[in-house]
């Protein structure tokens, strides 16, 4: 790839910030961050069910925001502090345990989209009310209707990290 | 999704001339919600070459109280609008209506330019690969007239065109009178959407760019309420929806504002049941005369009578909300 001087509106050589990683590579304008994740990168955690953005089934943390990967342009994504469920697991997150222990899944397809909205929101608010839950999960679909599973695993995890396990 | 070009823009006057350069061939992408979706189904009759992404442009997403005036930049988020405190203790519709748009997710993402500018939902409009070309793209036909128009419009079509505008925050912004600033002027929000042409959703030119939006400080005795009616609370498009603002002097009103949405082409300005609450004191018999008035001169199409059901219960709702 030639090095460009000047934006010629094609794609651009950019450095991805995901989990502790650093990845640099050739983008192009429509790629969506969940294409380059999961099928790019092989972070096949990040699940795509309707690509519409009506599902939250691609939800990843950016800047400490939940975020729909299949609507966000990878392109746009340089220096973005990017974390998907795989990070979890490494940084012994509760909600990992919390999820299996209150068996917060069927399929287990919404899964990770669920769990990486729970943890922006424990991020955020560390004791939140069944309320907070409800209101956090609520762009969340699962087809296997795991719903009131959710509020137990996400009072669970918020009861872990209180023993101090983050 | 097709190839496009991409353009990131470090100021405003960029954004305004990479539009210029692409001469009605480029969009901005905000929040990128609404516009990849349009990209990714390939909606559009003639679709953009480029992408403008006014993201790279610092500062854009404030909200603040500054010359008798809330300001909110373009680039403030949906979800950080509906949990402002000052929002929501003085321009409570506001703080409503985005609380009550989308999903949290799009909250996250979606931008208050991108929701006031956001393309219609027609269902033959959005068709993937552009499967009925019709009058709002250029082409003969309305589907949606002899189709499936439960969602459509119960105001009559513009140019035939019987779409709705879907924003949920429009309502609200027009119910607290608020102005749009652009890269060239300032609007009237009421006056911010196209009346004569279904092809356009705004009046903005191909090179205009919405630079803030200005709400006036409310009155010291007045109110606001927003209300939306969808099929699911969360994530679903309004059917209805409905923002009032009621300035009252003692028990009577003194000036009230009602606007509808996502039942024409437009956000819809009650006006006849704004003036039928001046003068009286807001109770049942009052605002369900008003919903009645400002409701009198719909025309439903063959499937979407009830929606005239909701809008007037909207109405009363948020009327009463005002007391
Ligand atoms: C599943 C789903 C559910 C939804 N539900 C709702 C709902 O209930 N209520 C609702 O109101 N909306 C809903 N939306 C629409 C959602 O896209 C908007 O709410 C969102 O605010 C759009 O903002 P954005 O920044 O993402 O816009 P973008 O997609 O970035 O832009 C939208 C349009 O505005 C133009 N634009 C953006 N910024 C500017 C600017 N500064 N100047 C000029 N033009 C500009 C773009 O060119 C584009 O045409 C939903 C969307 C999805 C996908
Ligand atoms: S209502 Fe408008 S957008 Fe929908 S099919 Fe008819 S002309 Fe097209
Ligand atoms: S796959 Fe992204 S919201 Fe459904
Ligand atoms: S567990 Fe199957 S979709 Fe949620």
């Amino acid at each position: 790839m030639v090095q460009k001087h000047q934006d010629d509106g094609g794609g651009k050589k950019i450095t991805l910030k995901i989990n502790d990683n650093e990845y640099s590579m050739v983008i192009e304008p429509h790629w969506t961050l969940r294409e380059v994740i999961h099928d790019k990168l092989g972070l096949t955690g990040t699940k795509e069910m309707c690509d519409k953005g009506a599902c939250g089934s691609c939800t990843v943390i950016m800047d400490g925001r939940p975020i729909l990967s299949c609507m966000t342009l990878a392109i746009e994504c340089e220096g973005r502090k990017i974390e998907t469920v795989e990070n979890l697991e490494v940084v012994g997150n509760p909600l990992v345990e919390a999820y299996a222990d209150n068996h917060a899944m069927q399929c287990g397809y919404c899964t990770p989209g669920f769990v990486m909205t729970a943890k922006a929101l424990l991020d955020r608010n560390p004791d939140p009310a069944v309320e907070q839950i409800k209101d956090a999960l609520e762009g969340n679909i699962c087809r296997c209707g795991t719903y009131p599973a959710h509020i137990d695993a996400v009072l669970d995890a918020a009861k872990r990290l209180e023993g101090g396990k983050k | 999704m097709k190839p496009f070009k991409h353009y990131d823009v470090n100021t405003l006057d960029e954004a305004v001339s990479a539009l210029q350069n692409f001469a009605g061939k480029a969009k901005i992408i905000a929040g990128g919600t609404d516009i990849v979706g349009m990209f990714k189904d390939e909606v559009f009759a003639e679709r953009p070459e480029a992408l403008i992404n006014i993201k790279t442009i610092p500062n854009l997403d404030y909200i603040k109280e500054e010359d008798g005036m809330l300001k909110i930049g373009p680039l403030a988020l949906l979800e950080d609008i509906a949990h402002d405190e000052l929002i929501k203790g003085k321009y409570t519709a506001l703080a409503e209506a985005a609380r009550r748009t989308a999903s949290p997710h799009i909250r996250e993402m979606g931008t208050i330019s991108g929701n006031i500018c956001q393309q219609c939902r027609c269902w033959y409009f959005r068709s993937p690969n552009n499967r009925f070309n019709c009058i709002r793209k250029g082409g003969e036909d309305c589907y949606a007239e002899e189709g499936e128009n439960r969602y459509h419009s119960i105001f009559g079509n513009v140019k035939d065109c019987l779409a709705v505008n879907p924003s949920d925050t429009a309502p609200a912004l027009i119910a607290l009178g608020a102005k749009v600033k652009t890269s060239k002027r300032v609007l009237e929000i009421a006056d911010f959407y196209e009346k004569e042409e279904p092809k356009k959703t705004t009046v903005l030119d191909d090179d205009e760019i919405v630079v803030e939006i200005q709400v006036p400080q409310p009155a010291a005795n007045s109110k606001s309420k927003f209300e939306k009616f969808a099929i699911r609370k969360s994530i679903d498009f309004p059917i209805v929806n409905c923002a009032s603002q009621v300035e009252m002097d003692g028990d009577t009103v003194k000036s009230a504002r009602v606007c509808l949405n996502a039942v024409f082409a437009n956000p819809y300005v009650a006006q006849k049941a704004a003036e039928y609450v001046v003068g009286k004191t807001l109770d049942e018999e009052t605002v369900t005369a008003a919903a009645d008035l400002a409701l009198q001169d719909a025309k439903p199409l063959t499937k979407n009578a009830y929606k005239i059901t909701i809008a007037k219960s909207l109405i009363k709702k948020t009327l009463l909300a005002c007391k």
